[in-house]
């Protein structure tokens, strides 16, 4: 039993011997970084400046959402719907829960950008100077893209009652880093929100390129804004900031007007050149969600996807001219689709070219000015490449008509109708109905929230 | 020489002397007290020594023993051992009386075992032998029901899926709610590590027939040991080990099958029109649109070129228009069969097990397939007096060919919702319908039987459980032991998705296949001294050591599509490597403990215990926690006054309390991050991640224990109550905030809840003799409540029914209350429950435009107030039957999963479950489900009318067993042929409308799937098997 006298000592210093290890409890995550480590560097501001984008692309906020909510809240009897997703249901028939995934979903995935913009925004100063202009321009205008397409469609339309004491939605300007009671806040006045948006795209026009690969550009900044003149009714700013786009000679109208989707089974992924802006879907990034809603699998086109839940009615497909080849543009199976949004990996469309002539279109004629063409040259250069008749005249409904058909599926149909104050069904434009609740799980976390009407 | 010889002789005496001595030689026979039966593998040894045998099949035995000093020892599991000195007898015959749950059996505690009647903690105990042969993919799922306060809901019928287990309530809310489970000392993995489908259960790959026992640490005393993992109850395996003489050989061979316990009715075709010729109507009334307008929903479903016409393939109103029950074809009857070879033995110095196992399950739901096998090895060699040494390993392969999650269209309970009008097979093309080059729109949805013959996914695991130790006695009450253990496993998913499954995956227009690679490296070690003395009336125990554990898991995963036929499957033909990625993650955890265990004269027990645990998943600011715990406990039957009671065998009074943690909060949650994923059209991209929090530690739990353990009339009755009280506190809480700030929770320990609960077990010897009958209940009430949770709304599951809330259970449904309908008209209509400005509550009703302004209520208890199991064994000569029912109370279950689309009243196309056919029409107005409203919400919205009772009692299972007779067996050279039958799940007594009542769906996210129980949607239920063995030992 000699032998214990050295196992105990050596058995207690293995036991001991242990406390050593206490350095091996210090293991960092692999797949992420410390967020004080994380905005060091010019490139580690660049990259966080395509976090943005990604953010933005998010199905639900530019990835489809936005869009599509648009267009379900804004039918009446044009769009027919046939699936599961009750979120998608309750915006149909304009009956809305507080719980609606999409309202819960947009509100959230759109703040979750601003952050990442702010987070840009933050640390410009350790950014390259000659990229400094650039990566300002990008984060300002997809955040000042984001509040406003949040403030349309959480907030009442601009002009609806008093701008300055509408409840808007909650401007969030710093980046988050903890969150304490001061990070509950109201929402601010429509007012306040539209002055924050013009801030940034106008701030975002100046600094940016006019040319600038995928990403922002001056005029995606100049079409937001023509977007937001428009919706404000101050059409003489609306009509500048399309002209300058025009005028730009960057894009042109496609010849065809069927060239101007498939952009991943036809284009190869590339833009048309009509377009301003949109969303890149990859088949490793991104995913189209109007493609999601609106597409369906066409066995004869391979590539084609979709839920096949919205569907388009005759009553729409009747107020398309006899030759409108747009009227032509849609695949019926037992239902009608539009041929818009089948391409699976297609890009999500943000702004192109058509929508600013039929912009000054419009502002022109409500203000009775030429500026950059006369409205029935820009009326008629739509509907001449949809193969029909120039019109002989062109009035504010032609115009408006114009848009609903030339844009149909793509976002327009709640805000035009709102904007000009049109009904949709029997609901008044400024029905609460046509308004998304501020989510309830917002509602519950927030106390300086006020529930928008109808929703409490 | 002569001198030298007579030593000599004397040394060689000497020498045989003791051989000589063993010339005593005693034979007889060990029968049973009850019915004189023999008993087989009875231990006979001498007392004091290694020398030992086993009686053979007869009962009988022969030993030599060196004098007639000497004590003989006569044991056999189950039986009260019995000592004879041997005197001057050569025969001696024993008879052993029974001892159904005997309190001088040993129970596993953790870094060592004690005497079950010393014990002062809550430990459960389920032996190897209630749960062999059970035809269950996994040891969690086989001890169901057996144990007080363990609640089992295996949730799917899905093979090898993970089930949930709750030891005494849940303890947490976001952060897991499982217990620990450690198998022969180390704590292995058992996360989840599916990339497709609901979750995956690696306790999947362990043989359930090589577990000796099973034992549930339940209360503070007993779980401190294991610290900062055992506030959610520890789980301990040891698998079986060698006993020392004959070899002894058995071999098991079941065969059976399964079938799903029930199914739920739906519409057949003809009520399937009908349903949707009213829908349609009374739609087109409300919008004032005349039905044979053709833009109405009547012709949109029953016109030309319409909806029935379009998805029964242009049958509807034709002769050839048929019934088709797309639900039957999601089910089928799967044949199991299971092969198990065990053999152990050995001499005194070296013992061995080894097993093996081969099992072949067939799913219940088409598709569904798991196949496994397993072997093991355990050795234990003494080396020298000083040192022991030993090995466990198991190696086991599973292959598991799944199905999809249940909110997959592919999910092949899903084709309940398909148009019964639909055939099966397209006449066009001959495949199921919807397969290309058919019409990929038919059928409503995606046909999952396109999947099922067109796709597959199939995920192949290793495992290897491999614990090595070594013991050295460096005095008689003192070792130490020194363990390590390594837990590999390593999975692969395949998948392959062939062109056909293009509407359900869009990408696989050309083939799609992808592959998931999962390496879970965990390695422990535990070192430890143990020290034991008796000294007079003073029992001394203690243990005192450090353990240290760390765990890797590596996933990489490649993904392809483009493939040029469908012949090929791997990616290596993929044109576009669509998909790729690699990840890590790490945890580590290094552990220091101690136990004292004192006990004076067998009546006064005191043990107290603590662990420290560092881990890496602690916030900087709290790296390490202390966890103690004392017990007390007094044997009242030791003291004089009861001492010669004859009908109060045994009584022991036991308390406890302590504290315990969960650290199962995720490897990083402490945290503040920026991940790398943020990419965007091929750029890197990076973005604020998660909010950190230095501060942030494990769950505490706080618990005091206080029971009482009974025997009567020599301990035919036995039993234990318990009471209990386990406070949590510091709940890891994803904290909701504003998702104005860019992020939706942050991580912080402010919650508290609350379980409280009685623990009753009792163990009856009803009859004794030739007819055996015992009786083993075991009853367990748990009252859990959310006290603290500052505020927070947590809410998740289908719709987010489920909520966390102050003052309730954990994930109570929170929802609408319905009303029913009204009988003018057919509205739905909910209770507004809205407060009165009086205080009271607004009882008044709106309908469907007024369902926002409805306040929602608690609406129900996923967790059950009660839970139990009873099982009653019979024997008569060599027949045994044992019948054990198992069953849960007071829980309800969330039916809208299913209910929002097939118990709607026709809103969507779906096919309808059969209660539906009683929809308001002003002939029949008083109902409960609204009037058929096509395409228009009319009570479909989340509410109470989706909440269903989930009580249930099961016989979940029955065995019938019968040992061929002795001799006949012997003739044949065998020492045991037993045959059986079995059934599983045979018999089902519950009011639930869904498929079962034990579910819960696999196809929430991680975070909600922690508290958002009880919800079905289109969840598989559970087989019932039945199955026939025969089991042979020689």
């Amino acid at each position: 039993m000699k032998k214990n006298r050295y196992i105990i000592p050596a058995l207690l210093s293995a036991l001991l011997m242990a406390t050593g290890c206490d350095n091996r409890l210090d293991v960092q995550p692999t797949q992420s970084i410390d967020e004080n480590v994380a905005l060091g560097t010019s490139r580690d501001v660049e990259v966080t400046l395509i976090g943005c984008y990604d953010g933005l692309q998010d199905v639900d906020v530019y990835g489809g959402a936005f869009q599509y909510a648009s267009e379900l809240l804004g039918n009446s009897d044009e769009l027919g719907f046939g699936g599961t997703f009750q979120n998608l249901l309750e915006m149909y028939n304009k009956e809305m829960t507080t719980n609606n995934v999409t309202a819960t979903s947009t509100w959230r995935d759109s703040y979750v950008a601003i952050n990442r913009c702010n987070n840009v925004l933050s640390a410009l100063d350790i950014v390259d100077e000659d990229k400094r202009a650039r990566i300002e321009g990008e984060a300002r205008f997809i955040r000042g893209s984001i509040y406003f397409d949040l403030v349309r469609l959480y907030a009442k339309t601009w002009g609806d009652g008093d701008n300055a004491s509408n409840p808007g939605v909650p401007l969030v300007l710093k980046p988050t880093r903890g969150v304490t009671d001061a990070d509950k806040i109201p929402r601010n006045a429509v007012a306040e929100v539209y002055a924050q948006v013009l801030e940034d795209l106008t701030k975002a026009k100046s600094l940016l390129p006019e040319s600038n690969t995928i990403y922002a550009t001056k005029y995606a900044a100049s079409a937001q804004l023509s977007r937001v003149y428009l919706m404000q009714g101050n059409y003489a700013a609306a009509r500048d900031e399309a002209n300058e786009v025009i005028t730009s000679d960057a894009f042109s109208l496609n010849p065809t007007f069927e060239s101007l989707f498939f952009t991943f089974l036809d284009n190869g992924g590339a833009n048309p050149e009509e377009y301003i802006f949109s969303m890149i879907v990859t088949q490793q990034d991104g995913t189209n969600d109007m493609n999601t809603f609106f597409g369906t699998t066409i066995s004869a086109i391979p590539g084609t996807a979709g839920r096949g839940d919205i569907r388009i009615l005759a009553k729409h497909r009747g107020l398309y001219e006899a030759s409108d080849k747009r009227g032509a543009f849609f695949v019926t199976t037992n239902n009608t689709f539009t041929r818009k949004h089948l391409d699976k990996f297609g890009n999500v469309l943000q702004f192109r070219l058509a929508e600013m002539y039929l912009t000054r279109a419009e502002a022109n004629l409500r203000l009775n000015s030429q500026t950059g063409a006369t409205p029935l040259a820009d009326l008629n250069l739509i509907r001449t490449r949809a193969g029909l008749k120039a019109a002989s005249a062109a009035t504010i409904e032609s115009v408006l008509k114009e848009r609903h058909l030339e844009l149909a599926f793509e976002g327009h149909t709640l805000h035009d109708l709102k904007r000009t104050r049109q009904n949709v069904g029997a609901l008044p434009y400024n029905s609460p109905k046509l308004i998304m609740p501020i989510p309830q799980r917002e509602m519950d976390v927030n106390k300086q929230l006020v529930q928008n009407q109808g929703y409490n | 020489m002569r001198r030298i010889f007579p030593l000599m002789l004397l040394a060689w005496l000497a020498c045989w002397l003791p051989v000589a001595a063993q010339g005593v030689r005693i034979t007889g026979k060990v029968t049973t007290s009850d019915d004189a039966s023999p008993l087989p593998g009875a231990s006979v040894q001498l007392k004091g020594t290694n020398v030992g045998t086993q009686t053979d099949s007869e009962g009988s035995y022969a030993i030599e023993v060196p004098s007639s000093n000497s004590v003989l020892v006569f044991s056999f599991v189950g039986m009260v051992a019995q000592e004879i000195t041997v005197a001057n007898q050569s025969t001696i015959d024993v008879k052993l009386s029974s001892d159904v749950r005997s309190l001088s059996e040993v129970v596993v505690t953790g870094y060592g075992s004690q005497i079950k009647r010393d014990v002062t903690g809550n430990i459960a105990q389920v032996k190897g032998t209630e749960i062999q042969n059970m035809p269950v993919a996994s040891v969690d799922a086989a001890i169901q029901g057996r144990a007080a306060g363990v609640y089992v809901n295996s949730g799917t019928g899905k093979l090898g899926q993970a089930i949930n287990v709750r030891v005494r309530g849940n303890s947490s809310i976001s952060a897991s709610s499982q217990p620990l489970y450690v198998v022969d000392g180390m704590p292995v993995t058992t996360a989840d590590l599916s990339n497709n489908g609901g979750s995956t259960n690696p306790l999947s790959d362990i043989n359930s027939n090589d577990i000796e026992s099973i034992e549930i640490l339940k209360d503070a005393s007993a779980g401190a040991i294991y610290g900062s993992r055992a506030a959610n109850g520890v789980v301990l395996i040891t698998t079986k080990r060698g006993k020392a003489g004959k070899t002894n050989v058995s071999l098991n061979y079941q065969l059976g099958s399964s079938e799903a316990t029930r199914r739920v009715k739906f519409l057949n075709a003809d009520e399937y029109v009908k349903f949707y010729t009213m829908a349609a109507n009374n739609r087109d009334r409300i919008d004032g649109t005349d039905t044979q307008d053709p833009d109405s929903y009547t012709q949109y479903m029953l016109g030309a070129g319409g909806f029935l016409e379009y998805y029964s393939l242009g049958t509807y109103n034709t002769p050839q228009q048929q019934n088709y029950s797309w639900q039957d074809q999601a089910f089928q009857k799967g044949p199991m069969q299971q092969l198990d070879l065990q053999v152990n033995g050995g001499s005194e110095k070296t013992k061995f097990f080894l097993s093996g196992q081969y099992l072949d399950q067939t799913g219940t739901l088409v598709g569904n397939n798991l196949e496994r096998i397993s072997g093991r090895m355990n050795l234990d060699h003494q080396a020298y007096k000083w040192l022991q040494v030993g090995l466990s390993m198991g190696l086991a392969r599973t292959v598991n060919r799944r199905l999809p999650g249940d909110n997959a269209f592919s999910n092949p309970l899903q084709m309940a919702a398909l148009t019964p009008l639909t055939p099966f097979t397209d006449p066009k093309t001959g495949l199921p319908t919807g397969t290309p080059p058919g019409d990929v729109n038919v059928p409503l949805y995606f046909n999952p039987m396109i999947s099922i013959n067109y796709a597959k996914f199939e995920a192949t695991s290793f495992r290897n459980l491999t614990n090595a130790y070594a013991q050295i006695n460096i005095l008689p009450e003192l070792k130490f032991r020194s363990e390590l253990g390594i837990d590999l496993l390593n999975q692969n998913e395949e998948g392959y998705y062939q062109s056909q499954n293009v509407r359900n995956v869009s990408t696989a227009s050309s083939g799609l296949g992808n592959n998931y690679a999962t390496f879970v490296t965990n390695y422990n070690t535990n070192n430890f001294f143990s020290y034991d003395k008796t000294l007079g009336l003073h029992g001394i125990g203690a243990t005192l050591g450090m353990s240290y554990q760390q765990s890797q898991r590596k996933l990489s995963f490649v993904e392809g599509t483009q493939f040029p036929s469908d012949s090929y499957k791997k990616i290596a033909s993929a044109a576009t490597k669509s998909d790729g990625s690699t990840s890590e993650t790490n945890f580590r955890f290094l552990s220091y403990f101690l136990r004292m265990n004192y006990k004076f004269a067998d009546k006064y027990l005191l043990s107290a215990s603590a662990r420290i645990d560092g881990s890496s998943r602690f916030g900087v600011n709290s790296r390490y926690g202390f966890f103690p715990s004392a017990s007390l406990g007094w044997v009242v039957t030791e003291e004089g006054f009861l001492k010669n009671n004859n009908v109060l065998s045994f009584l022991k009074l036991r308390g406890s309390y302590g504290s315990t943690g969960n650290s199962e909060i995720g490897d990083f949650p402490q945290l503040g991050l920026f991940a790398g994923d943020a990419g965007y059209a091929g750029s890197a991209g990076q973005r604020p991640s998660q909010i950190g929090n230095p501060n942030l530690k494990w769950e505490t739990t706080r618990q005091a224990d206080f029971g009482v353990d009974f025997g009567l009339f020599n301990n035919r009755i036995n039993g234990e109550i318990d009471y209990y009280v386990k406070k949590t506190n510091g709940l890891l809480l994803e904290v909701n905030v504003p998702a104005t700030s860019g992020f939706s929770v942050q991580y912080a320990n402010v919650g508290k809840l609350e379980n409280k609960g009685f623990e009753f077990v009792l163990n009856t010897q009803n009859t004794v003799g030739a007819f055996r009958w015992t009786t083993s209940l075991n009853v367990a009430n748990n009252k859990n409540k959310v006290t603290d949770i500052q505020g927070q709304v947590i809410e998740g599951g289908i719709r987010s029914m489920s909520r966390v809330m102050e003052g309730q259970p954990v994930g109570v449904f929170y929802t609408v209350e319905y009303a029913g309908v009204d009988r003018a008209n057919g509205n739905a209509l909910f209770y507004k429950n809205t407060p009165n400005p009086d205080g009271t509550v607004d009882r008044s009703t709106v309908t469907n435009s007024g369902y926002n302004s409805a306040q929602r209520v608690v609406a129900g208890n996923p967790n059950p107030k009660l839970v139990g199991g009873i099982t009653n064994t019979f024997s008569y000569k060599g027949i045994d039957l044992s019948v054990f029912f198992n069953g849960v109370s007071g829980n309800k279950i969330n039916f809208y999963g299913v209910g929002q689309y097939s118990s709607a009243n026709g809103i969507y196309e779906d096919n309808q479950t059969a209660d539906q056919l009683n929809a308001w029409t002003p002939e029949n107005p008083d109902t409960d489900v609204p009037e058929a409203r096509f395409y228009r919400g009319n009570g479909n919205q989340a509410s109470t009318r989706y909440i269903f009772n989930g009580s249930y009692l099961r016989l979940r299972s029955i065995t019938l067993g019968y040992n061929l007779p002795t001799e006949l067996v012997r003739r044949i050279k065998m020492e045991k042929v037993r045959v059986y039958v079995s059934a599983l799940n045979l018999a089902t007594f519950t009011n639930y409308k869904g498929w079962d009542p034990e579910v819960n769906t696999d196809d929430l996210s991680e975070k909600d799937s922690k508290f958002a129980l009880g919800n079905d949607f289109y969840t598989a239920p559970q087989p019932r098997t039945l199955l026939v063995g025969i089991n042979v030992g020689f």
